[in-house]
């Protein structure tokens, strides 16, 4: 039972890790938040699934097919809307509501409403200190940590990562040391395109496609993001364990059903003790 | 003077809304009286959130609670109406005190995605716990009606819809009104010129809740049925923000002008569009309406309006 939790919950926060990440970029350098990523995680999703099963694609290209498929979505996404609505962050938010709610439509036209199941990406199952676990599940939560790592390594070490990091600590500083915040947003916004796409992906394998799958991801990604500290990475690695591990105990617990209950509770707690979240907003 | 002369055309309003069944078929009065609680949602939405900036979320939680309560009540214990009803208008009211705890510390996105997670646990705990009570998954269906009838049904709604749009509309003409969208402009220079913002937060928060209240309850004994699925949804919940934006927020008449628009627009394309395109090209319409009018349709009359005026002026 405990080894179970154990694994099972560290698998779980690697992908609501990638998830937290992507969405939080995202706020950190525009101060917004970016509600049609619960479309993104949507796209990554069906985007896989029409090339890799309906098209019969080997997997990888359709995968890289999936994550070019979110940059795109994130890069329209900020040229239309966030660049139109800049000054009011409500409007963004409302304008990027109707936006997931218009490609859920879209899904739902080219799919239909149906549920789809998605083959997993590595078949077979693997026993980890006698839990079993799919290998399907283990390669997901791998590729969540190299892609967290080179972000983290990336944001930290090269020019533009470090571009990215000054405006969202001061854009004003930024644009005067010569960086052009529009450009620094506009690669934030595709970065967070591929993570939200590659998460889709993901959790399409763990359990289905169907088009309502966006709400629940986008409602985690939010209170990972909150109990982390909106715009912190390592606060939203942190949150995304916190998290993680608390569904799993739930649902291994108590019941399936109420691992949602618990995470938003939490959220509403949080807010209102320490409403910048647990680990502030310092670095990016 | 103003006031008297807008009066006027909430009295035509009223009188052409009357008549309307004279003239148009049953199926179409239905239609309208989708729209009419629409309203009354979209309305409930903007004293809150249009008027004080408080952007909800989360709307469907409190009508949620208003139709629960007196599904249950009439479901189980076989509560008359005319008890179930307001009873499950004060529950309401209650539960908005959970939306305004959150209210005095966090603002904006924080507020909004507190209601937001406020509107999903009520969505899970009402399939979880008690499924017995709540009927679970499935929810309740074979509630008592109000009343029989397309016709006597649109009566009803318009009514409610009416007296509670007037009154609103009222209300944001008062000194009142004018301090609770001091809020929404600039909180801390409301609170520092002396208004004491607290209370009046909690007016709105609770007002909102009792238009919500009616608006759930009635829905709720109109169809006969509630379910989780159909109530904390967020298709709903777009419908609601939707109908207040696209008719301007903050102004009472902008969302019942939202909610007849969005209604008769998802109507209007039915023939054309029997399958589901029509809810990517209605979602596509709206989105396009907010992003060239922020403001509303209610900002673009009052526009053509002044236009008009001057051109008569002018002549």
């Amino acid at each position: 039972m405990l080894s179970q939790i154990l694994i099972q919950g560290f698998l779980l926060s690697g992908l609501y890790g990638l998830l937290a990440v992507g969405f939080t970029m995202i706020f950190s350098v525009g101060r917004v938040l970016n509600l049609a990523f619960g479309a993104n995680i949507m796209i990554g999703g069906y985007v896989y699934f029409a090339l890799a099963q309906e098209a019969a694609l080997p997997k990888l290209p359709s995968f890289i097919g999936a994550v070019l498929a979110g940059v795109a979505f994130g890069v329209v996404t900020y040229l239309i809307l966030v660049r139109r609505f800049r000054d009011d962050p409500i409007a963004v938010e409302i304008s990027t509501l109707i936006l997931a709610v218009v490609m859920q439509a879209l899904i739902v036209m080219i799919f239909s409403p149906a549920p789809r199941s998605m083959w997993p990406l590595l078949p077979g199952v693997a026993h980890i200190y006698g839990v079993a676990v799919s290998l399907n599940i283990v390669l997901a939560t791998v590729v969540s940590w190299v892609v967290l790592g080179g972000l983290l390594v990336f944001v930290h070490k090269t020019h533009l990562g470090r571009a990215i990091r000054a405006v969202s600590m001061d854009p004003k500083g930024a644009t005067i040391s010569g960086i052009d915040p529009r450009q620094i947003s506009l690669v934030t916004w595709g970065l967070s395109g591929a993570l939200g796409a590659m998460a889709g992906v993901f959790l399409a394998t763990y359990t289905q496609l169907d088009p309502g799958m966006w709400v629940f991801p986008l409602i985690t990604a939010v209170a990972v993001v909150i109990v982390g500290g909106i715009g912190s990475i390592i606060g939203s690695l942190i949150a995304a364990h916190i998290i993680g591990f608390m569904e799993t105990i739930t649902t291994t617990v108590i019941a399936a059903e109420l691992r949602g209950v618990f995470t938003m509770l939490l959220i509403i707690i949080v807010l209102l003790v320490v409403p910048k979240g647990l680990f502030g907003r310092e670095e990016i | 003077m103003g006031v008297l002369v807008s009066l006027r055309w909430w009295l035509v309003f009223g009188v052409g809304m009357c008549l309307l069944p004279l003239v148009v078929s049953t199926g179409t009065l239905r239609i309208l009286v989708f729209a009419q609680f629409l309203a009354i949602f979209a309305m409930s939405w903007d004293i809150l959130s249009g008027r004080t900036g408080y952007i909800s979320f989360g709307h469907p939680f409190l009508i949620g609670i208003a139709g629960y309560t007196t599904a249950m009540l009439t479901y189980h214990l076989g509560v008359p109406l005319y008890f179930s009803i307001p009873a499950a208008v004060v529950a309401t009211m209650i539960g908005s005190i959970f939306f305004f705890i959150p209210a005095l510390r966090t603002r904006g996105t924080y507020f909004a995605v507190v209601t937001l997670a406020f509107m999903e646990v009520l969505y899970h705990l009402m399939q979880v716990v008690q499924p017995k009570l709540t009927g679970g998954t499935r929810g309740l269906s074979g509630l008592p009606t109000i009343i029989l009838g397309a016709v006597p049904n649109y009566y009803l709604s318009f009514g409610v819809m009416f007296v509670i749009g007037v009154g609103l509309w009222l209300l944001i003409r008062t000194r009142l009104g004018t301090a609770l969208s001091t809020i929404r402009m600039d909180e801390d220079a409301a609170r520092s010129s002396g208004l004491n913002t607290t209370k009046l937060k909690l007016f709105a928060f609770m007002l909102s809740a009792f238009v919500a209240g009616i608006g759930g309850a009635l829905y709720t004994h109109y169809l006969g049925s509630i379910a989780p699925r159909g109530i904390f949804d967020i298709s709903f919940l777009f419908s609601i923000l939707i109908a207040a934006l696209i008719g301007g927020a903050g102004t009472i008449v902008g969302p019942i002008m939202g909610a007849y628009f969005l209604t008769l627009l998802l109507e209007f394309l039915r023939p054309y569009l029997p399958g589901p395109e029509r809810y990517l090209i209605y979602g596509a319409i709206t989105l396009l309406a907010y992003y060239y009018a922020p403001k509303g349709f209610h900002n673009i009359f009052g526009l053509l309006w002044q236009r008009l005026g001057a051109l008569g002026r002018r002549e």
